[in-house]
């Protein structure tokens, strides 16, 4: 009897993570690091921070930033893990817990800056 | 039974110098840890956005930079050679797709992803310039 | 008749008996444009060294056994031409990460154990007899595992695949390939047999997609795309096994 993976769940977290970064991540880093700061397309006053927290006092995009975020950790997490063991440093449960528990514990801190972002 | 022979393994070390494919491979599981990277830096705009505007606007004056910049033009190379890595090997993740009793071909849907990053991207920069 | 020019071919040594590790010797082989690697390597046999040990039989990149690595390459020398190589060195050496019994011949029992692992035969759902008639198919039934039902077991692929130079406990890109060959088959009722292998951290889950495994496939198998298919039922089995624990697959 062989004994089944879990994989599935870090594997999930990973591909969602992957298809955001993919569709998404690009751009966000063009705007934020290169047009905004340049002012190409958006004035000075561009990422504001009362438009921001005016922005991210709404449950939906304050949602969907600690999610992008958190599936993000997770991308990173699961491929460094796995190519840590590419590299030379075999896989164990040790680099396993620090990969995707610093993962677990930004996403928690994500959604919890999201609360606070809504609430205060 | 006859004794195994006696045989020799060659060590693994170095393996990635072995083939062009390898490195490649390499490369493009190293955008992840610029993936992850660039998740913490939100992250900390996150946490300057709940401290207050003196906090956030030290995030937001180091986006101008020259350090943030190099940052930013790294991440982006990250980011696209990522997308286009992930894109190129999809139709081997996805489940066989059929269209009018044929398999769509593998460069059609890589193609329809291209466009989607479009699409998206698109989609992301207008609501940016809407709301921030 | 071509002209006939010297390549030269350095080759890996190592005979079990005198060596602690292999070492490498480089012999002047004349050739012709028509001439394979492997008729190189017969050259050398023949004529510069008999001691030279490899496997082949057929010539014809259909037998699968004269699989070895070319400048890190790994090839069929029977269907890898000398001409294309000159005027540089070539450096043949056997499969990566299979042990080497002597010079280019590996081991490949480890492979053919994970071969028997996979259940590679139809299971009928209901045992049959020959009076039960033919079991037929439809073009788009065959169509549905032809490709992967072209394997050689030449095992170009696991030479190809760091994961199984990293950690043979992995079942391998062609064993992987050839388990999704009887699963997609019509006649075939051993999914949920195979599914535990599948399932496994030493199944589709040992592979991270580097993908040289279905470039090197001299029959185009593409166990890449075999394996990573099956990570998505394998994610499925293991997520609606809680939903539906009587279902198919669980």
């Amino acid at each position: 009897m062989r004994t089944r993976s879990h994989e599935p769940i870090v594997w999930s977290l990973f591909g969602a993570g992957g298809v955001f970064a993919a569709l998404l991540g690009t751009m966000l880093v063009l705007i934020i690091g290169i047009l905004v700061p340049m002012g190409l397309g958006f004035g000075p006053d561009a990422m504001h921070y009362d438009t921001l927290r005016s922005l991210f006092g709404h449950p939906l995009p304050a949602l969907g930033l600690a999610v992008v975020i958190s599936l993000f950790l997770f991308h990173g997490a699961h491929r460094i893990y796995h190519t840590l063991h590419d590299l030379g440093i075999p896989a164990s449960k040790k680099i396993m817990l620090a990969c995707y528990g610093s993962a677990a514990a930004g996403s928690g801190a994500a959604l919890l800056l999201a609360g606070m972002l809504v609430v205060f | 039974m006859t004794p195994a022979p006696k045989t020799y393994v060659r060590p693994m070390n170095r393996w990635w110098m072995r083939h062009p494919a390898y490195r490649r491979y390499l490369l493009r599981e190293g955008t992840s840890v610029m993936v992850a990277a660039y998740a913490l830096f939100l992250l900390a705009g996150m946490v300057c956005l709940v401290l207050g505007e003196a906090a956030f606007n030290l995030w937001r004056g180091f986006l101008q930079s020259p350090v943030s910049v190099i940052f930013h033009l790294a991440a982006l190379a990250a980011f696209a050679f990522h997308a286009w890595t992930w894109f190129k090997v999809m139709p081997l993740t996805t489940p066989p797709i059929r269209f009018r009793g044929r398999s769509v071909p593998d460069r059609m849907i890589f193609r329809a992803a291209l466009w989607a990053w479009g699409i998206a991207s698109l989609i992301l920069l207008v609501l940016a310039m809407r709301f921030l | 008749m071509s002209q006939t020019r010297t390549i030269m071919i350095e080759c890996l040594r190592y005979d079990p008996e005198q060596d602690q590790a292999p070492h490498y010797r480089t012999y002047e082989v004349p050739f012709t444009d028509e001439m394979s690697v492997l008729e190189g390597l017969q050259y050398i046999k023949d004529h510069l060294d008999g001691s030279l040990t490899f496997r082949w039989s057929c010539r014809m990149a259909i037998c699968g056994s004269c699989g070895c690595m070319v400048n890190h390459q790994p090839i069929l020398s029977c269907q890898s031409f000398l001409r294309d190589y000159y005027p540089a060195r070539i450096r043949v050496e056997p499969l990566e990460h299979f042990p080497i019994v002597k010079d280019l011949v590996i081991d490949q029992s480890d492979f053919l154990g994970k071969l028997e692992s996979v259940t590679p035969y139809l299971v009928p759902a209901q045992p049959l007899t020959p009076e039960d008639g033919p079991n037929l198919q439809t073009p788009r039934q065959i169509e549905d595992y032809l490709g992967y039902a072209q394997c050689i077991n030449c095992l170009l692929c696991y030479a190809a695949c760091p994961q199984y130079g990293l950690n043979n406990e992995f079942t391998g890109p062609a064993a992987l390939a050839l388990l999704a060959r009887y699963n997609a088959d019509s006649r075939d009722a051993g999914q949920k047999t195979r599914m535990e292998v599948v399932n496994a951290e030493e199944g589709v889950w040992g592979c991270t997609l580097v993908g040289l495994c279905s470039e090197v496939c001299p029959k185009h198998v593409d166990p890449a795309r075999a394996i990573n298919r099956n990570k998505i039922n394998s994610t499925q089995d293991y997520f609606l096994r809680f939903l539906a624990p009587f279902g198919r697959g669980s």
